[in-house]
């Protein structure tokens, strides 16, 4: 009775200018932070001359992508690379859904676990750690004797930069092989066993065919991530010979004589790629169809004493790869003062050189950490206000806009990176933030706020707008029913959408390598810079801490956000 | 139809399962003959299903044995489980149990690829199958075109196409709306009695139960309570759970006392013959007469007939169901052709001679 005499005694009177202003705000938001660079770096690669003001030279540098010795070897080697990443992922990973979505195998706790601990590790850091056991004088010769030329020789190739970047990636793709199991319901598979199918006639015509969307799709993630992976290429491809995209992308950009025009046909081509790639896959998803089940506990294959130890080895051989080796390295080598035949003798002063106040290492840990800390915040917000714009926006326009929200996380992240240098830097901008710390925090809101848009829209579409409805009619202002009624209920997932972003942020290479202004660091450029001087040890224990840092704060995030215990 | 004289398809012999501690089977004696709809009908967690499971192979039995057509299938004493490939059976489930990634025909046709027919039979028989059940138009579609309904009749083309020695089916109406289920129940019924296949049916709804079975095989807590043919579970329930679960049965307790019979302690009868001492009386609502406005007084017992008063009526369509408040307040439940007032007093007289006796 109230909220009807309420709104009837006080009706809104909106303009077209108020009721239009958040979703002209969020689109002249989106268009700045995505649009405008991304435009601007496809506009460079057709007239290299257009930052001048000229349009000469239409097209040449794509020319030269043809005719350049080289760029076609690179571009080639890049595909067959990534390709093959997702070959080997598939080849590690599918056991370990299978295994773990229809096997007894004991201790799948742990060895989900096992799973997360590359995903989380930034392959960067794993393929630094790779070079500490690999090389000449590394782990293995140390520890194990002179390593054969030949494997050093294999890994220090194509296929040892393929097995890092697996190792780094195969994780996904035993998860989602799992899940995709798991939703399969055991009936679909009984149907056919009583219709006389064989155990391998059932999994040629019914369980692969069902499974093939969550294998592709996990595939082609692994596959746009290698692609577009900037720290492994540029970390072990540089020494193992094997020029790749995004790492030639960097060199062109920052190394004399710089290239603006063919960095940036080369990131649209990349660019290109992945757009063709996800919409194509999605095109694809509708065309496979694939049904929708209610759970059901799926039949579990009851393993026997010798395929329950080739399971649990598998598992263990895959963790000793992804996971013990690369932090056994990182670990000793940061606590390692002198090598002195097979064993080092022990020191913490390259975790002192670090965390000694004013020293380098303490500013650009400090520097990552308020940065992190800046972005994650300034994301959640924006994020889950633009969401919810976006969210309750009708027809053509909330097409328009959601395209334009997904575009970061679709686009290579050294493609923003570079579109932004371009947009910041073009003569018609008054005042740029470029050239200082400003800049790479609007990079990393501009990059990553697509987790907390992701995380935001998955719960405003579980949302009913009459919660809003019935804010609105007792008289909230827009404002206040966004502040007060649609936030507090995204709490949960802007929280996970935070931890999210603060943690990716903390180790994000690429776009602070390209941006930071001269003499600042971030840990993980600090990391990267030192281990390319020679300053293995400090390197090492910088990224132990950033590891370490990250993992705590997931912890606390965990414990705290753990769901109480029903009683 | 029925044929006793037959080796049975289907023999189990003090079949157990057990699952953990819990004994979820026990002392399963069942035999299904060629031709035979045996329904499996029961309350949820009475162990139907678990049967089912056993007969299809999706389980192993811990006790007794399962044959099928004289082969055994499960011995556990001996280690022997067949897998459910070699049982010749096919099974229709609850729903969502077609191959998304097919079509219908390729669904319907899968059994028969299997068998090595060749494309052109396989594609005859395919429609054949589909033109019975009348889903011959949808040959080539999707199945997430198809609605519930279409979608279970392409289920039942799948499992029939093959013709399995047994054909299992678990509540394969029950995912289904009212009108869609009335429809498909008496399509299986004509279509099972039609190609001769013999069905085990297992399904909660006695509607189904009645309508499908040759058989009805009625479980609770793992055993089987009554095995036997429509009519005989409905006329004579060997038990008061039985008696419970088919029909809303009145059930008195009863005691004889000379030539008269006292009903839950407190109602005096004239007595007939071939009572026992004691027992549960059931009294189906159809064997109850109520003569409104013809009351008798308190005391007096003229061939049988009770006083009471209407408590409520529920209209039922062709008839209505009468809740009457009788003395010492007793309650019994009566069919009436018309709707009665509340309050208003009735006589009840009982059919002694067409109710059943269960000893307590």
């Amino acid at each position: 009775m109230i909220t009807v005499a309420s709104a009837a005694t006080r009706p809104f009177v909106l303009s077209w200018a108020s009721t239009r202003l958040p979703v002209l705000l969020v689109a002249a938001l989106l268009l700045l932070g995505a649009g405008y660079p991304l435009a601007l770096l496809f506009l460079t690669s057709i007239f290299p001359e257009i930052m001048g003001g000229r349009f000469e030279g239409f097209l040449d540098a794509y020319r030269r992508i043809g005719e350049t010795d080289g760029i076609g070897s690179m571009l080639w080697n890049s595909f067959a690379w990534a390709g093959s990443t997702t070959v080997v992922s598939w080849i590690l990973g599918v056991p370990c859904g299978y295994l773990l979505a229809r096997t007894n195998l004991p201790g799948k706790l742990w060895a989900r676990l096992s799973l997360l601990v590359p995903i989380m590790t930034p392959p960067y850091i794993a393929a630094l750690s790779y070079i500490l056991v690999m090389q000449d004088g590394g782990f293995f010769d140390q520890l194990l004797g002179p390593m054969p030329e030949a494997l050093r020789a294999w890994f220090f190739s194509f296929w040892g930069v393929t097995l890092v970047m697996a190792l780094a990636s195969f994780g996904y793709v035993a998860l989602a092989t799992e899940a995709a199991l798991a939703s399969i319901p055991r009936r679909l598979e009984t149907a056919a066993a009583q219709l006389g199918a064989s155990w391998g006639q059932t999994l040629r015509a019914i369980i692969i065919p069902l499974m093939l969307p969550a294998l592709f799709n996990s595939g082609l993630l692994v596959f746009l991530e290698a692609l577009s992976n900037f720290g492994v290429p540029a970390v072990l491809g540089t020494r193992a010979n094997l020029p790749l995209l995004p790492a030639e992308i960097f060199y062109l950009v920052t190394s004399w004589p710089l290239d603006l025009a063919l960095a940036t046909a080369l990131s649209s081509l990349l660019c290109l790629v992945a757009l063709i790639a996800l919409y194509g896959s999605r095109l694809l998803a509708s065309f496979m169809g694939g049904g929708r089940y209610e759970p059901e506990t799926p039949h579990q294959f009851q393993l026997g004493r010798g395929a329950r130890i080739i399971g649990l080895a598998w598992f263990a051989g895959l963790f000793v790869l992804s996971t013990l080796l690369p932090y056994f390295a990182m670990l000793v080598t940061s606590i390692a003062d002198q090598w002195q035949g097979a064993l080092p003798s022990l020191t913490l002063d390259h975790y002192r050189a670090i965390l000694t106040p004013g020293s380098r290492g303490s500013e650009a840990l400090f520097t990552s950490l308020w940065l992190a800390f800046a972005a994650a915040t300034i994301s959640i917000f924006l994020g889950a206000w633009i969401a919810y714009v976006i969210s309750r926006t009708q027809g053509w326009l909330r097409h328009a806009l959601e395209g334009l929200a997904t575009l970061p996380r679709v686009i290579p992240k050294i493609v923003l990176a570079v579109g932004l240098i371009l947009a910041w830097n073009a003569f018609w901008v008054p005042v740029s933030p470029y050239n200082t710390v400003w800049m790479l925090l609007l990079a990393y809101v501009v990059i990553y706020i697509t987790d907390a848009l992701n995380y935001a829209n998955s719960r405003l579409q579980s949302m009913d707008p009459a919660l809003e409805h019935a804010a609105s009619i007792l008289g909230a202002s827009r404002w206040r029913v966004f502040f007060q009624v649609v936030l507090p209920q995204l709490k949960p997932v802007l929280l996970a959408a935070w931890l999210t972003t603060f943690i990716v942020t903390m180790r994000e290479l690429v776009a602070s390598i390209l941006l930071l202004p001269p003499g600042l660091d971030t840990s993980a450029t600090f990391i990267f810079n030192q281990f390319e001087q020679g300053d293995l040890a400090v390197a090492m224990a910088m990224a132990s801490i950033t590891i370490a840092l990250s993992s705590i704060v997931l912890v606390v995030f965990q414990i705290r956000s753990r769901p109480r215990a029903p009683t | 139809m029925q044929t006793p004289n037959s080796d049975p398809l289907l023999e189990c012999r003090q079949l157990r399962k057990t699952f953990g501690s819990h004994t979820a089977l026990d002392s399963i004696e069942l035999q299904v003959h060629p031709g035979e709809c045996q329904v499996l009908l029961g309350p949820s967690g009475c162990g139907k299903t678990t049967l089912l499971n056993l007969i299809a192979g999706s389980l192993a039995a811990d006790g007794g044995t399962l044959s099928i057509a004289g082969t055994v299938m499960d011995d556990p004493a001996r280690g022997t489980h067949q897998p459910m490939q070699t049982r010749g059976l096919a099974m229709v489930f609850q729903n969502h149990s077609l191959w998304p990634h097919m079509n219908v025909e390729q669904n319907v046709g899968f059994g028969l690829k299997l068998r090595g027919t060749t494309s052109s039979q396989r594609r005859q028989r395919v429609m054949e199958i589909l033109e019975r059940l009348q889903i011959a138009e949808f040959a080539d579609r999707a199945i997430s075109t198809l609605s519930g309904g279409q979608q279970q009749r392409v289920a039942i083309a799948r499992a029939l196409v093959v013709h399995p020695r047994l054909l299992l089916m678990d509540e394969p109406l029950s995912a289904l709306d009212a009108r869609l289920k009335e429809e498909l129940k008496s399509e299986i019924a004509l279509l099972i009695r039609d190609t001769g296949q013999t069905v085990v049916y297992v399904t909660h709804d006695q509607g189904e139960a009645f309508a499908l079975g040759d058989r009805i095989a009625l479980m609770a807590d793992g055993r089987i309570a009554q095995n036997s043919t429509p009519e005989a579970i409905y006329q004579s329930p060997s038990s008061r759970f039985v008696a419970e679960f088919i029909g809303s049965a009145n059930i008195l307790a009863f005691e004889r006392r000379g030539d008269e019979i006292v009903l839950d302690n407190a109602l005096r009868l004239a007595a007939t013959n071939g009572l026992p001492a004691n027992g549960h009386l059931v009294v189906r609502r159809e064997d109850i007469d109520l003569s409104p406005g013809k009351a008798p007084p308190p005391d007096a017992r003229p061939n049988g007939v009770l006083p009471g008063s209407v408590r409520h009526s529920r209209f039922l369509g062709d008839r209505h169901e009468i809740l009457l408040d009788l003395d010492q307040g007793m309650r019994l439940r009566a069919f009436h052709r018309s709707a009665l007032a509340c309050g208003e007093t009735v006589g009840i007289s009982l059919d002694l001679q067409r109710a059943h006796v269960v000893r307590s």
